[in-house]
């Protein structure tokens, strides 16, 4: 897949080459670098199919830190990319940076502690993250190589950083990308969102130290605006009842329900619900068992980019014979789940 | 007059839905040159309309139509005065 994105935009770089107002000299260089920039796109497009190479591989690749570093960016309210580093975001006045590090270097503690991965890749990589990006962005985002998030416009959205189940998501993306490598169309697309509503879930139970009857199964909570509030939603997605009124974005809660070309949040419902189902049907912390065998699915059998959710939840029912072959009440519990949305 | 309805979608909240919508509108005589280049190209061939980057996830795309001919193209292929036109509303 050809990569066009670049900091300074080629038709800015273009325009400016040809400004008479600026010396001989100057617009050289503006071309040089439109020819440049050209080439390093290139070079990111092969850095791309290097990681598919390498992640076939892995199991004889170098673990490349202990444990990732967590890095953060301010956008300062444009759009490039990465933006200003950070140099203290630990201690950071910015509160948003502050929680942007907390929390990534939290979900990292998730993934080691809970699944034994080392950071996205699991050899160590860099957890890399911009903030303030754009200007009132209502979106948070993984854009192959790190995560973007947006102040939100204060209205309908606030800062996407207070979600720690947002940060858990969009880092999840990127577990994805390393791993199953789900596509984000069809079935493979709602598979993608929903693992990572799955994941950010499990990280802010895991956090908050709740247990399945505790937890509240919202996606979004923390990021409502006033608006959003004041029109009665209390979250994005709801797992245990994804078609919900209170849901600003309410999904399908059946299989047969999903149309071709529906949007990946939208079609996550059903496999929302079946992953919330068997959590609350098992009981106890979702990431102890239930999470393990959905973690197993996602990671165990390398790329399927196109799988189906007919064969995920025969994956999950497989996995949960195989990791648990002295529990059948871990079987009944996934199978319960992928029963209630019609599959 | 020769106009361009754009609408937003996708992202992590799932724009496009019933409730999250993100419109607008623009002349292309008001566009800058470059701009309008970009969209003439992008129109003139909609199969080489860029990619999503490979990985990506939770994206907006933005979906841009010139008379009867829409197209959707991913956010980082849209000029800066497009993705500026739209105004993000709760319904």
């Amino acid at each position: 897949m050809p990569c066009t994105c670049c900091i300074i935009p080629n038709d800015v770089l273009t325009r400016l080459s040809q400004d008479k107002k600026l010396s001989a000299v100057v617009r050289k260089q503006l071309v040089d670098t439109v020819q440049v920039s050209h080439e390093l796109r290139e070079m990111r497009t092969q850095a791309a199919k290097l990681t598919n190479v390498v992640a076939a591989r892995a199991s004889g690749m170098v673990t490349l830190a202990a444990a990732p570093a967590v890095t953060v960016y301010d956008c300062k309210h444009t759009q490039t990319l990465p933006g200003t580093p950070v140099p203290k975001p630990k201690t950071s006045s910015d509160a948003s940076i502050k929680r942007t590090f907390n929390q990534t270097t939290k979900v990292a503690k998730f993934y080691q502690q809970v699944f034994n991965r080392n950071s996205i890749d699991d050899h160590g990589m860099t957890m890399m993250s911009s903030i303030h990006y754009g200007e009132k962005y209502n979106n948070a985002m993984w854009n192959g190589s790190q995560m973007i998030y947006g102040d939100g416009d204060g209205s309908i959205f606030v800062d996407f950083t207070k979600g720690n189940d947002v940060i858990g998501h969009e880092l999840t993306h990127g577990v994805t990308q390393h791993s199953l490598q789900l596509a984000y169309s069809g079935d493979a697309g709602g598979l993608n969102e929903s693992i990572s509503d799955c994941f950010g879930s499990m990280f802010r139970q895991w956090e908050a130290k709740q247990d399945v009857k505790k937890a509240d199964w919202l996606i979004g909570k923390d990021i409502m605006g006033p608006a959003a509030k004041k029109k009665g939603f209390t979250c994005l997605r709801d797992m245990a009842n994804p078609a919900a009124k209170h849901c600003l974005a309410p999904q399908p809660t059946k299989y047969s329900q999903i149309t071709p070309g529906m949007d990946p949040h939208y079609s996550s419902g059903p496999p929302n619900l079946a992953f919330c189902t068997a959590c609350t049907t098992l009981g106890g912390y979702s990431w102890a068992k239930i999470g393990q065998v959905w973690y197993n699915s996602l990671t165990g059998f390398g790329p399927t980019p196109n799988m189906t959710m007919k064969a995920f939840a025969a994956r999950t029912r497989q996995g949960a014979q195989t990791l648990y072959p002295g529990d059948a009440t871990v079987y009944a519990a996934v199978n319960a789940g992928w029963t209630t949305v019609g599959l | 007059m020769d106009r361009l309805k754009i609408e937003r979608v996708g992202g992590f909240a799932g724009f496009g839905g019933p409730h999250l919508k993100s419109r607008g509108e623009v002349a292309v005589s008001d566009l800058p040159a470059a701009d309008q280049k970009t969209v003439d190209s992008l129109f003139a061939d909609p199969n080489k309309v860029p990619a999503a980057h490979p990985g990506q996830a939770d994206a907006f795309s933005y979906r841009i139509t010139r008379g009867a001919k829409t197209i959707e193209v991913p956010e980082h292929a849209v000029p800066s005065t497009i993705k500026n036109s739209v105004k993000d509303v709760l319904e």
